[in-house]
């Protein structure tokens, strides 16, 4: 009877040592050109992100709020790309990997399928590609905290 | 009572869709000005980086295949002589060569397949690295066995005229080419190209020499000033134009505030207007300069290469298209003109450079008629 106790503690142990593995992603992130901040959420059992900060909010064309207007899709042109979701469907694979998610360019309106690995605590790679992982160019974002008053 | 049962499932649902709405209402609610106060939790300095491209350039090939072909065309070639071997040679400025074969090339053109692939494609370093081979095959009719007086090697034996020569086993040029983008910062940038070449009448169960390969490399450093401006300056050791030569290269990358517009030039290798006709489809309007020097493993003896210094400018039109996802189609039509067909004697196979004041002789004087030229290819590209 204890080794069952154990064995379901051990696994149960195991089992949530995952979970919380998988929401390290979780938190607001800069990626590499630093034009941008994305908060990433774990919703169900996936993860998404978007962006919630622009260091240009405003298109310097119009002086509105900036929207998607290089998305393929012509009904999505005047959505705004803050709170655009630019990561969706990540799933945790362990050891520090996402998978089976796409990213959205907003810079040229192309999804492409990712995968992100985290470096550290407060890095993570993250690299979109196109058919194979060959094909692809990867980014390094950094972890954002709120700051301490 | 029977109706009793929906209560828990109408109360659940009532919850349910309070949630769901109440969720809906905080996202979109959501007061994104507590973001500018977020910060990095690792303080350590964050270096940006150049990225290798601007917005609205052509997409990048990473595996094209393409059919070239040219339109008929006269040729005449001179006599062939060895400068190496036998001491005799053309006068750099001979100007009227004595002309041994006279003929009309039917066709001319094959096969070209390239590839691009990033071996490392990051935000701080990009390598990429590519195999590429280009098959040219020439259907020669008139005189291609008939020149005036037989090519007579220095051991005294009697070899092939060249236009026989082109007719029965064509040119081919196989390439690898590695390209490396360093970012320096945000706005500066330096690549480095080095390529590597064989080029020949070589079968491609027979290859010629690997003495004959021949290395061509360039540097640039540019600065990319926005997402719409980059430009760069550099040196090349190139056979462009079929002679080894060093050039100047300058890279003038531009695309106006509403895309529509834009050049794309790496000068002298290439030059072009772009007209962005939509997201999936756009125009160039410029030149390429194509060369590299063929060894003719015929005429060469004595331990020396014998070569064509093959070099062209084509300016030319050309479309691209998607055709799917990540597959885009390229038609382009243009001129092929003659830039250099001459043929050097290269001692021990070593290469030399002539430039604009070397004296070296040549081994022939060729010139061909500028016939019109068509591609067309398909590539799988980067978006």
């Amino acid at each position: 009877m204890k080794n069952k106790i154990f064995l379901i503690a051990f696994c149960l142990m195991g089992y949530f040592a995952f979970a919380q593995e998988a929401d390290d992603i979780v938190g607001v992130w800069e990626p590499g050109h630093g034009k941008a901040k994305v908060k990433i959420d774990k919703i169900d059992d996936k993860y998404y992100g978007k962006i919630v900060w622009l260091k240009e909010a405003k298109d310097p064309e119009t002086g509105e709020p900036k929207v998607d207007k290089n998305n393929p899709d012509e009904s999505m042109q005047n959505v705004p790309l803050r709170g655009y979701r630019i990561l969706k469907d990540f799933v945790y694979q362990g050891d520090g990997v996402w998978e089976e998610g796409t990213i959205y360019d907003p810079e040229n309106g192309t999804t492409y399928s990712c995968v992100i690995n985290m470096k550290d605590e407060n890095a993570m790679e993250i690299r979109g590609y196109v058919g194979v992982k060959t094909f692809g160019r990867s980014d390094t974002w950094r972890r954002l905290t709120m700051k301490k008053k | 009572m029977k109706h009793n049962y929906h209560i828990p499932y109408l109360l659940a649902l009532f919850f349910v869709s309070i949630f769901t709405t109440a969720a809906q209402e905080e996202e979109e609610e959501e007061d994104y000005s507590k973001y500018d106060n977020f910060e990095l939790e690792d303080d350590t300095p964050v270096k940006r980086y150049a990225k290798p491209t601007i917005s609205g350039m052509s997409p990048q090939k990473f595996i094209g295949i393409s059919f070239d072909a040219q339109m008929p065309y006269r040729y005449e070639f001179s006599n062939v002589l060895f400068p190496e071997s036998s001491g005799t040679g053309f006068d750099v400025d001979e100007e009227d060569p004595t002309i041994n074969e006279k003929g009309t090339v039917k066709s001319t053109g094959g096969f070209r397949f390239n590839t691009n692939i990033p071996i490392i494609s990051k935000s701080s370093f990009v390598w990429q690295s590519g195999i590429n081979f280009m098959d040219t095959r020439y259907d020669v009719v008139e005189a291609p066995i008939s020149p005036r007086t037989p090519i007579l090697l220095p051991n005294g034996n009697e070899a092939r005229s060249l236009g026989k020569i082109l007719n029965e086993d064509g040119l081919r040029n196989l390439n690898w080419t590695n390209t490396f983008f360093f970012p320096l910062n945000e706005t500066e940038f330096i690549v480095f190209q080095g390529q590597l070449d064989l080029s020949g009448n070589y079968a491609l169960d027979s290859f010629q020499p690997l003495s004959t390969v021949k290395y061509s490399a360039a540097a640039v450093y540019g600065r990319r000033i926005n997402d719409y401006y980059r430009w760069g300056i550099g040196v090349s050791r190139t056979y462009r134009v079929g002679n080894l030569n060093y050039v100047p290269v300058i890279m003038f990358d531009w695309t106006s505030k509403n895309r529509k517009w834009g050049t794309e030039i790496l000068f002298p290798a290439r030059a072009y207007l772009r007209y962005n006709i939509s997201k999936n489809s756009l125009l160039l309007a410029g030149f390429d300069l194509e060369g590299q020097s063929y060894h003719i493993d015929e005429y060469s003896v004595n331990g020396n290469s014998y070569e064509i210094r093959r070099g062209e400018v084509r300016p030319k039109l050309e479309f691209q298209t998607k055709i799917s996802g990540y597959i885009w189609a390229s038609v382009q039509a243009g001129y092929r003109m003659d830039w250099s067909y001459d043929a050097d004697e290269l001692a021990d196979s070593t290469d030399f450079f002539r430039g604009f004041f070397g004296n070296q002789e040549f081994g022939m004087i060729n010139n061909l008629e500028n016939p019109l030229f068509f591609n067309v290819g398909l590539n799988f590209v980067s978006p």
